[in-house]
């Protein structure tokens, strides 16, 4: 075995074990697919590029069995995917028994044994796989419809919960008067039914009336169950047709035959540490902005209380022991979102041997993190970046030893990482010992004037495309530019420094926010100005052709939906933007109590995941909004929180009727 | 930022401090260069729905989200329309990152402790003046950031 695998083994072991787990929840995700006559094109594209990562990770450190397994895993799932996204049962075992077999050799490497070559008969499964011929696309099990109104985790709740005997069902309720009057509604047959197994989701859907929907409505109940079809349909008084299956585990999954296990020695210190689901811990986020809101409606109103002159002090007393709770909550929840620095970088090892064989040049990494911890999502969407610096300096920074010494240096250049944190930020120092940037070559490439500071010099060097080498090499040529490397630092909501002195070294200094704050929001224009929208939030997009409109005295117009009556404001004329033509698109938004309020738009532009900085600064802070984005364009774009919009309006409805 | 440091006219042994100058309008402004983090062209800003008339919006420097004060209209003009000359000088104060929109700022001026006056009282109902650094030539009004800004303080 290599003698510089001793240095890396934990961090390969963590590293492999965490792909390792991510390709059989992958795997079994595909099988439930699969099992459901759906095609699963996505999983399998993160499955590839797992096996991929797992099989780059053992290269690095030179584990040739668990090289060879991810290889051929690899090839059996690209087929699979090229052919149009269904994984056979037979290719579905046969990669079950290769991630086993990896397993066992990482817990080889774990245990500093050397790995068992691979078993030749799960080499030779893998190899013996015809990709499947391609087939046209299966009908979803669940619709469109009904699947742009689940959440992921939602989803991935019905998914998982479909394990053994328990499947995921469809039940569809259609309410009418004549059924309400013999006591069936959404009510009780949502209780009777949570008898059988567990609910899910409740998804209302709008139909054509008729004769089986009157009222043009239709309950879909997402259940989990081991209760039969007749049994459900019974429950919700409805044909056992209006009940489908759409997730359900295998039958009986061969056992698959497993190696001898080898003998462990060290699990015992992963007992006081919890592996958590992120989405979990954005949930309790959620439900903690929610309680921010309720606060400032309690402080609203003991305002209103005292103007009416009573003695409000014991409940102002409660009402700032409450913030100070909320503020340690807060930071509590964010604490666990806290990996220490060090291993968050604890790749970086790699990145770097991987180099020093690829150039040939003598590259020491020296990592002083300290103790200091980042969030995880900073951490990770850092990391691309500072493989990129890492790989600039070997490439660019470092000479060769001839040069090296030639130049009066060591012949082993170092680069060094250092942290340090501070009020909230973190301080990342990317510190190479080699040539220097050279602002000579960088303006006759950029074809600009000479940069006379490091500034200047920074800002040449993120134009994009360009690239401080003429050719194209095989570890910088490819990748991001300094350009996307400023980006991701400047969306996480920090920024990126250069000081260089020829001959002595380049450092990038990088600095960001401990925390951030990440969303999946939509984007709208309205009036003429761009905003974010948490998805969340929104229960449904509609387009505004329908209206009733418009309404008396100026009122909102008015959306009829489900037999329901949505008004519709004006998001313009809630924000109290100048007036324009009215909104052509709405976006509906159910506060947490209370009814469906629809916010007119001109237009929503798309999906995308934004970073949230909070906007905190009382000149321009307000319960209708939950902060600031960079969309992509190095401009501000506020995010709005439209229930906080909503709870807004009611209350000033409220103090004008006071 | 060109700093044209301006020699003092008198008493050079006084304690003495660098001061920013900014024009509004036709009048020299000064904040003690401690206060201010950097200075920067300005392009416009993102309006901020609900925000007090006279805050043209957030920018982004470097990372930092700021809101914007336009002192056009924090003194009673009419709004700023965003020029080659328009700067915004991003002042600290209180914990708070704020950014000042000024029609041009591109001076320093070293100021001695005996030169900075109470403004008399006809100076500026505002309150937001809080000294006048008189000068043969020039007169500059030191401006009263917490009032300029506001006193809240960040409930974070």
């Amino acid at each position: 075995m290599n003698v510089d695998l001793q240095e890396f083994r934990g961090a390969f072991v963590a590293e492999a074990q965490e792909h390792l787990s991510g390709a059989q929840a992958l795997l079994l995700a595909i099988e439930v697919a699969a099992r459901a006559g759906r095609s699963a094109p996505r999983e399998l594209r993160d499955l590839m590029r797992l096996l991929h990562t797992v099989k780059g990770l053992a290269a690095m450190v030179g584990v040739e069995p668990i090289v060879q397994l991810a290889h051929a895993m690899e090839s059996t799932v690209r087929a699979a995917e090229q052919a149009g996204g269904v994984l056979e049962k037979a290719a579905t075992d046969a990669l079950v028994a290769g991630a086993d077999a990896i397993a066992v050799r990482v817990r080889a490497v774990d245990g500093n044994r050397p790995p068992p070559a691979p078993p030749p008969d799960v080499l030779a499964a893998l190899a013996g796989i015809e990709p499947p011929a391609r087939v046209s696309r299966p009908e979803l099990a669940i619709d469109p419809v009904l699947g742009a109104k689940l959440s992921a985790s939602e989803k991935e709740q019905l998914r998982a919960g479909a394990t053994g005997e328990r499947r995921a069902l469809r039940v569809d309720f259609a309410p009418s008067a004549e059924r309400a009057a013999s006591g069936i509604t959404i009510t009780s047959v949502r209780e009777r039914i949570e008898k059988l197994g567990e609910i899910v989701k409740v998804v209302p859907i709008n139909t054509p009336a008729t004769a089986g929907t009157p009222g043009g409505l239709v309950f879909a109940l997402l259940v989990l169950t081991t209760a039969s079809v007749d049994e459900l349909a019974e429950a919700a008084h409805v044909p056992p047709g209006t009940v489908t299956v759409f997730a359900e585990a295998p039958a009986a999954p061969p056992v698959p035959v497993r190696e001898e296990e080898l003998p462990e020695d060290s699990q015992a210190e992963d007992a006081r540490t919890l592996r958590v689901d992120v989405r979990r811990v954005d949930d309790a986020i959620d439900l903690l902005g929610a309680l921010v809101v309720t606060r400032s409606r309690l402080a609203r109103a003991i305002e209103r209380l005292e103007r009416t002159g009573t003695d409000c002090r014991e409940l102002r007393a409660v009402l700032t022991d409450n913030a100070r709770q909320l503020r340690d909550l807060r930071a509590a929840i964010l604490r666990v979102r806290m990996v220490p620095i060090a291993s968050a970088l604890d790749r970086l090892p790699f990145v770097v041997r991987g180099l020093r064989q690829a150039t040939g040049k003598h590259v020491q990494l020296a990592l002083d993190l300290g103790s200091a911890e980042l969030d995880k999502t900073v951490g990770e969407r850092l990391f691309p970046a500072l493989v990129h610096l890492v790989r600039n300096a070997v490439d660019h920074g470092i000479e060769t030893p001839a040069e090296r010494v030639a130049a009066g240096k060591s012949p082993d250049g170092t680069i060094r990482i250092t942290s340090s944190a501070f009020d909230r930020n973190v301080e990342l120092r990317i510190a190479d010992d080699g040539r220097g940037v050279d602002p000579a070559s960088v303006a006759a490439r950029a074809q600009a004037p000479m940069p006379t500071t490091d500034d200047e010099l920074l800002e040449l060097l993120c134009r994009a495309g360009l690239s401080t080498r003429a050719a194209i090499d095989t570890t910088s040529g490819r990748g991001m530019g300094m350009d996307i490397v400023r980006r991701t630092v400047e969306r996480l909501g920090g920024e990126l420094l250069l000081e260089t002195a020829p001959g002595h070294g380049t450092t990038f200094v990088i600095r960001v926010p401990l925390t951030v704050a990440i969303v999946d929001a939509f984007t709208v224009l309205c009036r003429g100005e761009h905003f974010a929208v948490p998805v969340p939030v929104i229960e449904e997009i509609v387009e505004l052709g329908r209206l009733v409109s418009p309404t008396h005295a100026g009122g909102p117009r008015l959306l009829a939906r489900r037999g329901e009556t949505v008004p519709v404001i004006d998001l313009g004329d809630a924000l109290g933007l100048p007036p324009a033509a009215p909104a052509v698109q709405a976006l509906l938004v159910r506060p947490a109590r209370g009814e469906v309020i629809g916010y007119g738009v001109d237009r929503v532009l798309g999906q995308q995941e934004i970073v949230v900085r909070p906007l905190v600064d009382p000149l321009v802070a307000s319960a209708a909004i939950s902060g600031s984005t960079d969309l992509g364009d190095g401009r501000a774009t506020v995010v709005l929180d439209l229930v906080g919009l909503a709870a807004l309006a009611v209350e000033r409805r409220r103090g004008r009727a006071a | 930022m060109s700093a044209a440091l301006v020699p003092t006219n008198d008493a050079a042994k006084a304690p003495a401090a660098l001061y920013v100058v900014f024009k509004v309008g036709d009048v020299d402004y000064a904040l003690p260069a401690s206060t201010v983090l950097q200075m920067e062209s300005y392009t416009g800003a993102t309006a901020v729905p609900g925000a007090r008339p006279f805050v043209s919006g957030i920018i982004q420097l470097r990372g930092r989200v700021v809101p914007v004060v336009d002192l056009r209209v924090r003194f009673g003009l009419a709004a700023t329309t965003p020029a080659a000359d328009s700067r915004v000088v991003v002042v600290e104060h209180a914990g708070r990152a704020v950014a000042l929109l000024a029609d041009v700022a591109r001076e320093v001026v070293r100021v001695t402790e005996d030169e900075a006056r109470p403004p008399p009282r006809l100076v500026d109902d505002g309150g937001f003046v809080t000294a006048v650094i008189q000068r043969p030539d020039r007169t500059f009004l030191v401006l009263d950031l917490a009032k300029v800004i506001g006193e809240e303080t960040l409930d974070v």
